[in-house]
């Protein structure tokens, strides 16, 4: 029995470990999906903006000695720059139904992003001033990380932020406008080129703060996870579907407590082909993903 | 408009020159013992790249300022490098090697950085020497830091220098057993999508932990046979939960998975990165084991930046440490280059000094009609070579599969920097 | 000489990877699995010639079979999504096939040492080239002659009725559907024609590098194989052979001279390229006037 209790325990804190973890993932899936869902375009800058963000708090940090709440304001800053810059450079002079071309931009602006932040550090790790990194709450038998609660908690909040943002400002109204019918917006007096690169800010604003958190709950900046961040914030953006906030945070979470889960029974070498098994499965089964409405799968 | 076109195409012109005069260097009138060195410079392991590069320029010029190097009729030559970018990328450092061999007047290579690069690179290479049929390259190699084990032997052309894993644990778990008499029980985890790390840990670390009387605990690994040659299955099944991912984030799984095995001793078999994030995940976890041990490759610099503080106590053995009179002053030249020495790119001072005794002990001529010549000298005298001075003291050579063993010392991370524990040359 | 011939083979197996990506392209399909089928090619071909001691012709064909195979398997499921759904749909296939090959070892004792394919250690020794003493001359013409086979195949097919039809696929599902095409079957060809293809490049990358791990096949080549016919542009064959000479030949390897600014540049030039010219270095108009500059008849075949 004793045995069965603790077994028991073991899982659900190692399945709990990844939801919180997921948080992380989440925060990167919305940002691909708010640009998705305002201009059916996929931005590949994104993850590498926002890591390029976190490191220029690191670089506040590290010369300034600056507080937490300062490091990830810069992130933030820095990143919705970068974000801004990535529109201009890879979206806005290319031609609107020209998705391929965007889209090629974008990855050799992810090249570029990366390699800078390489040649500024030499590539090496770096370590990152954690929040709460010593907090661990003991709820019974579980320990709970604090500074994921706090990643968790900045998701939501920047979802309701977002989701303000988007309901209730005339920005947001634009930015829907925009993403829905962008002929009949602009025949409405809307400048497209404004509400997108607005759009790419508020992503990018987002992205530095996901950027500082994942590298806060880790510890550790590298260049190295740029690119698995990418396809883990895609395969994140898919299964919550396309465009859905809600759904980003709840598949990040469930992304998240899926590799744990697998981890623990299967091994890693074998983790990641569940995490795209499970992906394969909303694809067939589900292709609007987790929240969406059934409709509009492209 | 005339004149803006001619300006354009002047300055076209002009590029163009500058390129041709970059691409191809003046004809050497003097006689130059020229070498070329290639690593990681782009990409997430470009400080490997800049650590060799800063290393081999400040070996180079130490062996010009002491007059160079002595041909085989007796004049001095000055030794000079070029130092390409290979990106730990399999078909660059195969597109740098042939170039080298086939561009340029270099007598031997040094390089890549990662052992999956060398692993290809050395493949294109002449497996027996003097076999006709085999048109494999005909280039000698004596690299300084992919560090997989066993890959030296895969051609007669290709020599490396770097640290003996097998020898520096053997010796270390020796030693630890000695220090630590009441340590029983061991545990662990490496990177499994990492072959150096992977073999390192399945093959050398956990069978010489176990030869020295050492318990592994927690299952996972079943029948250790610290023989490669059969494939990593045989070598070892790999344990649930234990193992993590080059660029893995989270490590929390991973920690529990030592905690619950109760054991005395943790090793960490990874590179810098995942070292740091699984260091630190035990931290949170209040996991304290009584000793910890970690890859060769953690410790360089990069684990100190990464995490200094949570490194603390960590037992490596490694392959060089500023502790001579030689290697100091290697290591603050590398410093003054923009570099760091460590137990991968300070092997690139020794190879250029190998590379000195080799040429003047075969007389190499180093002229344009001698290349071909030459580099066979050069690689003749490279499988000859018995022993050579390296920094930390002399540096064995295993003569048919062109790998050494080399003098190593024990550190521990200890605020913040790697202290020598342990001297046992 | 062995540098430009080497760089020849690289070039010509990028092509083919981007040759792969492209057939996949014409229908409207954006791939990131290449590298999957690739890995297939490359893993099969390499088993075949130092586990079975095939010759590598029919190693080459088999395992370009083989790949087209798992491409016409991937094909159907790949109908049901399209656009970003498609692009993560398919990384997701080709990181699986990467994950199998990082698990997958099988090793046989020959002449005294173990080969075959060892988990992350990878699979080393594929060295049928070498060993059977064919000299960098021979190699090259061999990967070109494939190369010249499968460009030579789209160019006619491009000009045949089976060209417009898989554009007219690409450009409007809809109405393509209208006049009676099937799209199951156009879209299942592609897949299946561009698993052959990246099968068939896998096969001859295995040999000229004779190694590989599960690393060479990411993401990251993925990404390459769809930029090869982006960058090139789609208007012909030739577009994806100017991207990989560009990117390839200028970009990775003509570019040394800038020292550690080369990895910069880099993305910077994608970028700009891609600013510069939205539809490809290589798209219809410059077609058009290469043509007329060498004296063909241009122009009458104008694409959008």
């Amino acid at each position: 029995m004793s045995d069965f209790w603790f077994e028991f325990v073991e899982i659900t804190q190692t399945i709990g470990d990844g939801l919180f973890f997921g948080a992380t993932y989440a925060l990167i899936g919305i940002g691909f999906t708010l640009i998705f869902g305002a201009m059916g375009k996929l931005n590949m800058t994104y993850a590498a903006a926002s890591l390029a963000g976190a490191y220029a708090g690191l670089a506040a940090f590290a010369f300034v000695d600056a507080p937490a709440p300062v490091v990830f304001l810069i992130s933030a800053l820095a990143s919705g720059v970068l974000g801004f810059v990535a529109y201009l450079t890879c979206f806005r002079f290319i031609p609107i139904n020209n998705h391929l071309a965007a889209l090629m931009a974008s990855i050799g602006g992810l090249f570029f992003i990366d390699e800078m932040v390489v040649h500024a550090t030499d590539g090496s790790p770096l370590t990152f001033p954690a929040l709460f990194d010593d907090v661990m709450f003991d709820v019974g038998p579980y320990g709970v990380r604090g500074d994921l609660l706090f990643v968790l908690a900045m998701c939501v909040a920047g979802t309701l932020a977002l989701l303000y943002v988007l309901y209730r400002t005339r920005l947001g109204l634009a930015t829907r406008a925009v993403s829905q019918q962008d002929v009949a917006a602009q025949l409405c007096g809307i400048d497209v080129h404004r509400t997108n690169a607005t759009t790419f800010v508020l992503a990018g604003l987002l992205g530095g703060i996901a950027g500082a958190m994942t590298a806060s709950a880790v510890g550790v900046l590298s260049p190295l996870i740029t690119v698995p961040l990418t396809v883990k914030g895609l395969i994140v953006t898919v299964i919550g579907g396309l465009g859905s906030i809600p759904g980003a945070i709840a598949a990040g979470l469930l992304v998240g407590g899926f590799e744990n889960f697998f981890l623990y029974f299967r091994g890693v070498n074998e983790r990641d082909m569940y995490v795209l098994l499970l992906l394969f499965i909303f694809l067939v089964f589900r292709p609007q993903g987790i929240f969406g409405s059934g409709a509009d799968r492209d | 408009m005339s004149k803006f076109k001619l300006a354009t195409i002047v300055t076209a012109l002009a590029v163009a020159a500058s390129i041709l005069a970059l691409g191809q260097p003046a004809a050497a009138a003097d006689r130059t013992v020229k070498i070329a060195g290639w690593g990681a410079k782009s990409g997430p392991l470009r400080s490997f790249g800049v650590n060799s590069e800063a290393v081999l320029k400040a070996a180079v010029k130490s062996i010009n300022d002491s007059g160079g190097v002595k041909l085989g009729d007796g004049t001095m030559a000055k030794m000079e490098f070029t130092y390409y970018d290979s990106a730990c990328n399999a078909d660059q450092a195969i597109s740098v090697v042939r170039k080298v061999e086939s561009q340029t007047e270099a007598l031997i290579g040094i390089g890549p950085t990662c052992s999956g690069a060398a692993a290809a690179m050395y493949g294109i290479f002449q497996k027996k020497v003097d076999d006709a049929a085999d048109t494999g390259l005909q280039f000698p190699i004596l690299t300084d830091t992919a560090i997989r084990p066993g890959l030296a032997k895969k051609s007669q052309w290709t020599f490396r220098n770097v640290p003996n894993e097998i020898t520096m644990y053997d010796e270390m778990f020796k030693w630890l057993r000695g220090r630590y008499p009441d340590v029983k029980t061991i545990y662990g985890g490496t990177e499994t999508d990492q072959a150096h790390s992977r073999i390192t840990f399945a093959a050398v670390i956990v069978p010489m932990a176990k030869k020295h009387g050492f318990e592994w605990v927690g299952g996972g690994i079943k029948e250790v046979t610290g023989k490669v040659a059969g494939g990593m299955k045989q070598v070892l099944e790999v344990s649930k939960s234990s193992n993590w991912l080059l660029a893995d984030t989270s490590f929390s799984v991973q920690a529990r998975a030592f905690k619950r095995s109760g054991a005395d001793m943790m090793i960490v078999s990874s590179h810098p990165f995942t070292t740091c994030g699984m260091l630190k995940e035990m931290r949170r976890q209040r996991i304290k084991p009584k000793v910890l041990v970690g890859l060769t490759s953690s410790s360089s610099a990069e684990t100190l930046k990464g995490c200094g503080a949570a490194a603390e106590g960590m037992y490596i053995p490694t392959g060089f440490a500023p502790i001579t009179e030689a290697a100091a002053k290697v290591a603050a030249a590398a410093e003054a280059n923009g570099g760091a020495a460590d137990l991968h790119s300070a092997a690139a001072w020794e190879n250029a000094h190998i590379i000195k005794q080799v040429v003047e002990a075969t007389g190499v001529m180093a002229k344009p009609d001698t290349l071909k010549a030459d580099r066979r000298k050069v690689r003749d005298g490279l499988e000859a070579l018995a022993k050579v001075d390296g920094l930390m003291g002399e540096i064995g050579r295993v003569q048919d599969e062109g790998e050494s063993i080399k003098p190593y010392v024990f550190v521990q991370g200890q605020s913040n920097a790697w202290k020598v524990v342990h001297d046992p040359r | 000489m062995s540098y430009y011939l080497g760089l020849a083979q690289l070039i010509g197996i990028h092509t083919l990877l981007g040759l792969s990506a492209y057939v996949l392209m014409l229908t409207g399909q954006l791939s990131l699995g290449q590298a999957g089928f690739f890995a297939i090619g490359a893993y099969c071909a390499g088993i075949l010639t130092v586990i079975f001691e095939l010759h590598i012709v029919p190693a080459l064909l088999i395992a370009a079979l083989l790949a087209a195979f798992f491409a016409f398997l991937v094909g159907f499921p790949a109908l049901r999504v399209k656009g970003l759904m498609l692009v993560v749909a398919t990384i997701a296939f080709g990181e699986f096939v990467r994950l199998f090959f990082f698990n997958l070892s099988w090793r046989v004792p020959r002449d005294g040492i173990h080969v075959g394919p060892d988990s992350t250690n990878g699979f080393r020794e594929i060295r049928y080239f070498v060993a059977n003493g064919w000299s960098a001359w021979e190699i090259t013409l061999f990967v070109w002659t494939f190369v010249l086979l499968v460009m030579a195949a789209l160019w006619w097919t491009d000009r045949s009725r089976a060209g417009a039809v898989l554009r007219a696929v690409g450009e409007d599902e809809l109405a393509a559907q209208s006049v009676g095409l099937s799209l199951t079957t156009v879209k299942v060809t592609a897949m299946t024609a561009g698993g052959f293809i990246a099968g068939v490049g896998g096969a001859l990358y295995a040999h000229t590098a004779t190694y590989v791990d599960h690393l060479t096949f990411t993401v990251l080549l993925a990404t390459f194989a769809i930029s090869y016919p982006i960058l090139g542009g789609l208007s012909s064959v030739f577009g994806t052979l100017v991207a990989v000479i560009f990117i390839q030949g200028v970009l990775v390897e003509g570019l040394r001279f800038m020292g550690d600014w080369r990895s910069i540049v880099f993305g910077l030039l994608i970028v700009v390229a891609m600013n510069l010219k939205p539809s490809g270095l290589f798209d219809a108009r410059t077609a058009r006037l290469l043509r007329r500059a060498v004296g063909l008849r241009g122009g009458e075949k104008s694409r959008a």
